[in-house]
């Protein structure tokens, strides 16, 4: 089981994420409406991996995942954005997403790259 | 559906792309497991009966692309996605959310032509109001089956630098 911050601007996805999450043993410690509570939440919370939705308001989830990269080396993102553009996939990356997820989301995909990234670098998935 | 077709009203010289317009019907084909049909425009022209969402366009084209419609409709178009009916507060989420999902497919759609636009987050509006500002805008009623009608407006408000 992770731990897990979830970032998105709109509640119902935070709530269609938390679900999907939640039905694959995986536990939803925070959730952050933009990227400036993100930041200050990952900080507070150090959540074993958190999903970043990227157009949202105050700071979207680009810089948003800079600055907690930029003090959580170890930090695992997952961008799940209805911009899936190849320019935007190697910004995200290139910021230090681990992977990319475009809206709308299969429930699969989410619980796939989710577990895949855990058994990648070690921690142990549900 | 071609983007020339009639079912679209481009009344003015001031037309926003054609293809992004093309991108945007076919990103809301995408993403909505529902037959969709572009029908003209009917009714009073910019009045918001109970819902809109506006979201900003910048890049290669500025403007904005503005969906108009009913709670009714909106809501079976979030059941026929995720599989249950939206109300309240969550409905209001959805609508700027799907807006922001059909947007963002269309910048997808639209990368994949060599050109590039962003997109701001959703503002929802609720309520029955009248909507200036959307005169030049080319407008289609999107009849989505099973589910009702939205009324979409793209404007272009200039060409962004490339």
């Amino acid at each position: 089981m992770a731990r897990v911050l979830v970032v998105d601007d709109a509640a119902f996805m935070r709530m269609m994420l938390k679900s999907i999450l939640q039905k694959g043993g995986h536990e939803v410690v925070g959730e952050a409406e933009n990227g400036a509570v993100a930041v200050e939440k990952y900080a507070m919370l150090k959540p074993d991996l958190v999903t970043m939705d990227i157009t949202m308001p105050v700071m979207e989830g680009i810089e948003a995942v800079r600055q907690i990269r930029a003090n959580h080396a170890d930090a695992r993102i997952i961008m799940c954005s209805a911009m899936g553009q190849q320019g935007m996939i190697i910004q995200a990356i290139q910021a230090g997403a681990k992977d990319f997820i475009v809206k709308p989301f299969q429930e699969d995909r989410v619980i796939e790259s989710l577990n895949k990234l855990l058994h990648a670098e070690g921690k142990p998935v549900a | 559906m071609s983007i020339n077709a009639p079912a679209i009203d481009r009344s003015t010289d001031n037309e926003p792309s054609d293809e992004l317009l093309q991108d945007i019907l076919s990103a809301m084909r995408q993403i909505v497991p529902l037959p969709l049909s572009v029908a003209p425009p009917q009714g009073e022209p910019e009045w918001q009966e109970e819902w809109g969402v506006l979201i900003g366009i910048t890049g290669d084209i500025y403007g904005r692309i503005v969906l108009l419609g009913e709670g009714e409709a909106f809501g079976k178009l979030g059941e026929s996605m995720f599989g249950m009916r939206l109300e309240g507060e969550m409905l209001q989420s959805f609508v700027g959310e799907l807006a922001n999902m059909i947007a963002g497919q269309a910048a997808t759609l639209f990368y994949g032509r060599g050109r590039r636009i962003d997109i701001t987050p959703p503002t929802v509006m609720s309520g029955k109001m009248q909507i200036y500002g959307l005169t030049n805008a080319a407008k289609a009623a999107l009849v989505f089956e099973g589910a009702g009608e939205l009324c979409l407006y793209i404007s272009k408000d200039s060409e962004g630098k490339v």
